[in-house]
C-alpha cells in the first residue's frame, strides 16, 4: 500500500517537473539548443509586461534598501552629500543620455541594449554588496535579504530581456558574464565600519537605484512604442 | 598703523551705525523645494532670510555631480518669486544636482545649505484638468459618473511618465471624504449616493515613483430625487407580510376551536383504579389517596418473613421435595436479584422460572423432605431414587411429579454450580429443562410454566416425547426406598450409588453409611461412582476404577420411539456428550460428564 502510494507521488512528480521549470523561471524562455522552450506561447506584450513588473519591483526595493542603508549607517549631515570624494557610479560601456528628448531619439534597439547592458553590469556589484553588507555587525535581515533578492530578481530580469531583444530584434545574444571593468575592488582589509566603506557602499546602493530607476523607464518607453497596440493613447 | 587704526575704527562706527539704523547682512535663505512636473524641467523655490534692512538679491547656483562647474540658474521669472526654473535643456535626469541660493546685500551676503537633487525623483505632476461629474440613471439607480482630463504637462502617451489617479467625494456637511483609487483610467463611477443631496468631487494624480499632485477645484454634483429601490422594495415586502398575517390572524379567529383543540390536546384524565375524580374535584385528597395506599406496600414487615425457607415441589402430592431453608432462601433472593439485572434472560433462565417455582412450591404442605446437595449431579441419581415413591411410569400425573422436582433441584440459583459447568452443554441444559417440563406434561397447568418462552417451546418441539419422560423414570424405576439417613437429615449430602440391580434399581446409600465400602478405593478420593455403560438391557454398568478417560462410547440403542427424537449429538472426545438409551421403559437419557459422572437431568443436545 506504501509502494503504491509513494509510485504515484512520484509519478505526480515527474509529471509536474516541467510546470516546475516554467514556474521558476518565469521570464527564462530558454529557446537554445537543446531546451524546453516555454516561451513559445506567451505573446510578446506579455512579455515585456511581465519584463517592466520585474523592473518596477527590483526600483521599488533598491529604493527601501537604500533608505534602510541611510537609516542605519549613515550620520545624518552626510545624507545630502553623495557621490562625494571621487565615489562615483561606475562608468559604462557607452554613455546614457539624460535628457528626455535625447532618449526619446534612441532606437528600440539600442534602448534594450541599454537596459541588458545596465542589468549585465550590476550583477557582480551586487554579489558584491551582499558580502559586504553581511560584514555589518547590526545590518537588518530586512536589507540583506532584500539584497538578496534584487540580485536573484536580477537575473531573470536578464533572461527576459535577452528573450524581448531575440524576440523583437530577431537577435541572438549571449547572456555572457561581466564584461566591464571590475572598478570595485573588495577592500577586505578594512572594517566595513570605517565611514569610508560605509559611504561606498552607500554610493553603490543610490547609483543601482538609479540605473533599476533607468531600467524601469526604458522599458516604459519601449512598452508604449508598440504601434500594434496604440496602448499608451488612452493614458 | 595709523590707516589700518583708523579703518578698523571707521568700521566699528559703521557697524555700530548700522544696527542703530537696523541694516545688516542678509540672513540665510533656505531652498524649500525642487519639483518637475513632467520629468522635463524642474523648479526650486527658496525661503528668503532676513533681509537685513537693505535690498538682497539672491542667486540661485548648481553644480552638477562629477562636475565642478558652478552654473547659475538660468531663469528666475518664470516660475515666480524667489524660483529657478530649469527648462529641459537645462535638466539632466539622473544627475545630482548641487545647489545653493545666496542671498546678496550691500553688507554682505549669506549662503544656503546646499541640497542635491535628482529630477526623477522629484516629480510631481500638475493637477488632472477638466474634471466632470454626471448623474448616469440607472436600473439599479442613479450614480454619478466623475470624469477628468490628463494634467498638460504629463507626457503619458509616449509613456515617459505613468500617471495613477485618485479622486474623493462628500457632501458639504461631512467632515470626512470618501476616497477612491481609479488607477490608470480617467473616469470612475461613483455608487451609493443619496438621493437628493450635494456633492463635492476632487481628483488628483501621481506619477509611479514620485509625488502626488494637488486636489483639483472641486465640483459639485446633485442626485435627483429617487426612492432607492431596495427601500421599495422592502415597503413591499413588508405590506405584503403584513397583510398575510392579518389574513393568517382571522382564519385562527374564525377556527378558534379546531386550532385550539390541536395545539393543547386535552389532557386525559386518571385511570387510576380506585382513584375516585369525583372526590379529587371536591377536594379531599386525603381521601382520594386513600384509595391509592396499597397495604403493606412497601413492605415494612420483617425481611426475613419474606424469604422462602423451603422449596417444595409437589410430586402428586406424593411427594414433596424440600430443600434447605436458609442456603436455598439466599439463594432464591440472590437469583432473584440476579435475574433482575439480567434484561433478557429473565424470562427464559431457568433459574428464575425455577425460582417462580421456588416461591410457589413453598405452599405447598412439605411431606418428605429431601435435601439435595447444590451440585445437582449425583445428587440427582442419589435424590431421585430416594424419592422414589414408586408412580407409575409414564403416567402423566407421575411425570409430573418427576418433573417438578426437577426445577427445584435446579434451582440453586447460585453462580457456583454454573461453574461447574464449563462446558456449553450444561447451560443449555438448564435452559432446556423448563422447556421440556413444559412438553412433558401435556396437563401441566401453563400457570406453572407459563414463563417459558415460546421459542424454545417450538425448538423443543420435536423432541417433545419421552426423551423426557426418561429422566424421570430413570430415576425412580424400580428404586428402592429412600435411603436411610438421607431423608430426614437437613444437610444436603451425596449419596452413592451402589450397585444396580438387574432390574433397574440402583441402590444409593449416603456417603455418610459407615458400612460404605471403599469400592471407589481408587477413586483418587472421590466417592462417586461411575457409571460406565448402560446396556440395552437397562443396565447401569459401574466402573470400578477411575479413569480421565471420557466415555464417550455409549450406543445409542434406539427404538422405533427414539428413532423419532434422536437427539442429534456429535460426540466430542472429552466433552459431555449426551446419550439417550432408548430401550421401552424406562428410558434413560444420561449425559456423561468428562470426569464419567453421570447426569442424567441433561436431556437436549448441546446448542
Amino acid at each position: 500500500m506504501n509502494r503504491v502510494k509513494v509510485l504515484q507521488a512520484w509519478l505526480c512528480c515527474l509529471s509536474l517537473w516541467p510546470c516546475w521549470l516554467s514556474h521558476g523561471v518565469p521570464l527564462d524562455c530558454k529557446d537554445e539548443v537543446g531546451s524546453l522552450s516555454h516561451c513559445a506561447s506567451i505573446s510578446q506584450e506579455k512579455l515585456l509586461d511581465r519584463v517592466i513588473q520585474h523592473a518596477e519591483l527590483i526600483y521599488r526595493v533598491s529604493e527601501e534598501s537604500c533608505t534602510l542603508f541611510e537609516e542605519m549607517f549613515v550620520p545624518y549631515p552626510l545624507h545630502a552629500l553623495r557621490n562625494q570624494g571621487g565615489n562615483m557610479c561606475h562608468t559604462k560601456p557607452f554613455p546614457i543620455p539624460g535628457s528626455k528628448s535625447e532618449i526619446q531619439q534612441i532606437s528600440d534597439k539600442w534602448l534594450l541594449h541599454s537596459v541588458l547592458m545596465l542589468v549585465q553590469s550590476w550583477m557582480e556589484p551586487l554579489i558584491y554588496l551582499q558580502t559586504t553588507l553581511n560584514r555589518y555587525d547590526d545590518a537588518p535581515d530586512a536589507l540583506l535579504n532584500k539584497t538578496k533578492w534584487v540580485s536573484d530578481k536580477l537575473l531573470s530580469l536578464e533572461q527576459g530581456v535577452v528573450v524581448l531583444i531575440r524576440k523583437m530584434l530577431d537577435e541572438g545574444i549571449l547572456t555572457s558574464p561581466s564584461i566591464f571593468e571590475h572598478t570595485l575592488n573588495p577592500y577586505n582589509e578594512q572594517s566595513p565600519e570605517v565611514l569610508e566603506s560605509v559611504l561606498r557602499d552607500y554610493n553603490l546602493l543610490i547609483c543601482f537605484k538609479k540605473d533599476a530607476h533607468k531600467m524601469e523607464t526604458f522599458l516604459k518607453l519601449l512598452k508604449c512604442r508598440q504601434s500594434n497596440k496604440l496602448s499608451c493613447l488612452s493614458y | 598703523m595709523r590707516n589700518s587704526g583708523a579703518v578698523l575704527i571707521l568700521t566699528f562706527i559703521a557697524k555700530l551705525i548700522s544696527q542703530a539704523a537696523g541694516v545688516s547682512p542678509p540672513g540665510k535663505p533656505r531652498l524649500t523645494s525642487c519639483r518637475s512636473p513632467e520629468k522635463e524641467t524642474f523648479t526650486c523655490w527658496w525661503e528668503p532670510g532676513d533681509d537685513g534692512g537693505l535690498p538682497t538679491t539672491y542667486a540661485l547656483y548648481y553644480r552638477l555631480e562629477n562636475s565642478e562647474t558652478v552654473y547659475e540658474c538660468p531663469d528666475y521669472r518664470t516660475a515666480g518669486e524667489n524660483s529657478c526654473f530649469f527648462n529641459k535643456n537645462d535638466t539632466s535626469l539622473w544627475v545630482n544636482y548641487n545647489i545653493t541660493v545666496v542671498a546678496t546685500n550691500a553688507l554682505g551676503k549669506n549662503i544656503s545649505d546646499p541640497v542635491e537633487v535628482d529630477v526623477v525623483y522629484i516629480v510631481q505632476p500638475n493637477t488632472p484638468e477638466n474634471v466632470t461629474a454626471v448623474v448616469v440613471h440607472d436600473d439599479q439607480g442613479p450614480f454619478v459618473r466623475v470624469s477628468w482630463e490628463k494634467p498638460r504637462t504629463a507626457d503619458t502617451r509616449s509613456g515617459w511618465i505613468t500617471l495613477l489617479y485618485q479622486l474623493r467625494v462628500k457632501q458639504e456637511k461631512d467632515k470626512e471624504w470618501e476616497e477612491y483609487d481609479a488607477g490608470m483610467q480617467k473616469y470612475y463611477n461613483v455608487f451609493s449616493l443619496h438621493p437628493d443631496k450635494e456633492y463635492m468631487v476632487q481628483v488628483r494624480c501621481k506619477p509611479d515613483h514620485g509625488f502626488w499632485s494637488k486636489w483639483t477645484q472641486t465640483t459639485y454634483v446633485k442626485m435627483p430625487n429617487y426612492i432607492p429601490r431596495e427601500r421599495s422594495l422592502w415597503i413591499m415586502i413588508t405590506i405584503f407580510s403584513v397583510f398575510i398575517v392579518l389574513i393568517l390572524t382571522w382564519t385562527l379567529n374564525v377556527k378558534r376551536k379546531s386550532v385550539k383543540l390541536c395545539l393543547l390536546p386535552p389532557v386525559p384524565g386518571p385511570k387510576i383504579k380506585g382513584f375516585d375524580k369525583q372526590l379529587l374535584k371536591s377536594g379531599k385528597s386525603e381521601e382520594v389517596f386513600n384509595s391509592l395506599v396499597i397495604k403493606g406496600f412497601p413492605p415494612t414487615t420483617d425481611y426475613v418473613d419474606l424469604m422462602v425457607e423451603y422449596l417444595e415441589v409437589y410430586d402428586n402430592e406424593e411427594q414433596e421435595l424440600v430443600l434447605d431453608g436458609k442456603d436455598l432462601s439466599e439463594d432464591c433472593m440472590k437469583s432473584k436479584s440476579l435475574s433482575d439485572s439480567d434484561s433478557g434472560r429473565g424470562s427464559c433462565d431457568s433459574r428464575t422460572l425455577l425460582l417462580e417455582k421456588c416461591m410457589e412450591g413453598r405452599e405447598g404442605s412439605g411431606s418428605d423432605r429431601h435435601q439435595y446437595s447444590q451440585h445437582g449431579e449425583t445428587s440427582w441419581a442419589s435424590s431421585e431414587s430416594s424419592e422414589s415413591q414408586g408412580p407409575e411410569p409414564g403416567s402423566p400425573e407421575s411425570t409430573d411429579g418427576r418433573v417438578k422436582t426437577w426445577p427445584v433441584v435446579f434451582s440453586s440459583p447460585q453462580p457456583q454450580p454454573h461453574h461447574h459447568y464449563q462446558n456449553g452443554a450444561v447451560k443449555p441444559a438448564y435452559h432446556s429443562v423448563p422447556e421440556i417440563l413444559s412438553h412433558l406434561s401435556p396437563l401441566a397447568t401453563p400457570s406453572n410454566y407459563h414463563q417459558l418462552p415460546p421459542q424454545q417451546e417450538g425448538r423443543f418441539s420435536k423432541p417433545a416425547c419421552r426423551h423426557s419422560q426418561s429422566y424421570n423414570q430413570f430415576n425412580l424405576d424400580g428404586v428402592n426406598p429412600p435411603v436411610p439417613g438421607v431423608s430426614q437429615s437437613h444437610s444436603l449430602e451425596y449419596v452413592e450409588v451402589q450397585t444396580v440391580d438387574p432390574q433397574n434399581m440402583l441402590l444409593l446409600r449416603p456417603l455418610s453409611d459407615p458400612n460404605r465400602e471403599p469400592e471407589g478405593s481408587d477413586y483418587a478420593g472421590e466417592d462417586y461412582s461411575r457409571v460406565k455403560e448402560v446396556t440395552s438391557n437397562n443396565i447401569l454398568l459401574l466402573q470400578r476404577e477411575m479413569s480421565h478417560q471420557c466415555m464417550n462410547d455409549y450406543n445409542q440403542d434406539l427404538d422405533s420411539q427414539a428413532d423419532q427424537c434422536t437427539t442429534q449429538q456429535p460426540p466430542h472426545p472429552c466433552k459431555p456428550a449426551i446419550h439417550q438409551l432408548n430401550s421401552g421403559m424406562p428410558q434413560e437419557v444420561m449425559r456423561v460428564m468428562g470426569n464419567g459422572y453421570v447426569d442424567s437431568t441433561v436431556l437436549m443436545p448441546t446448542y
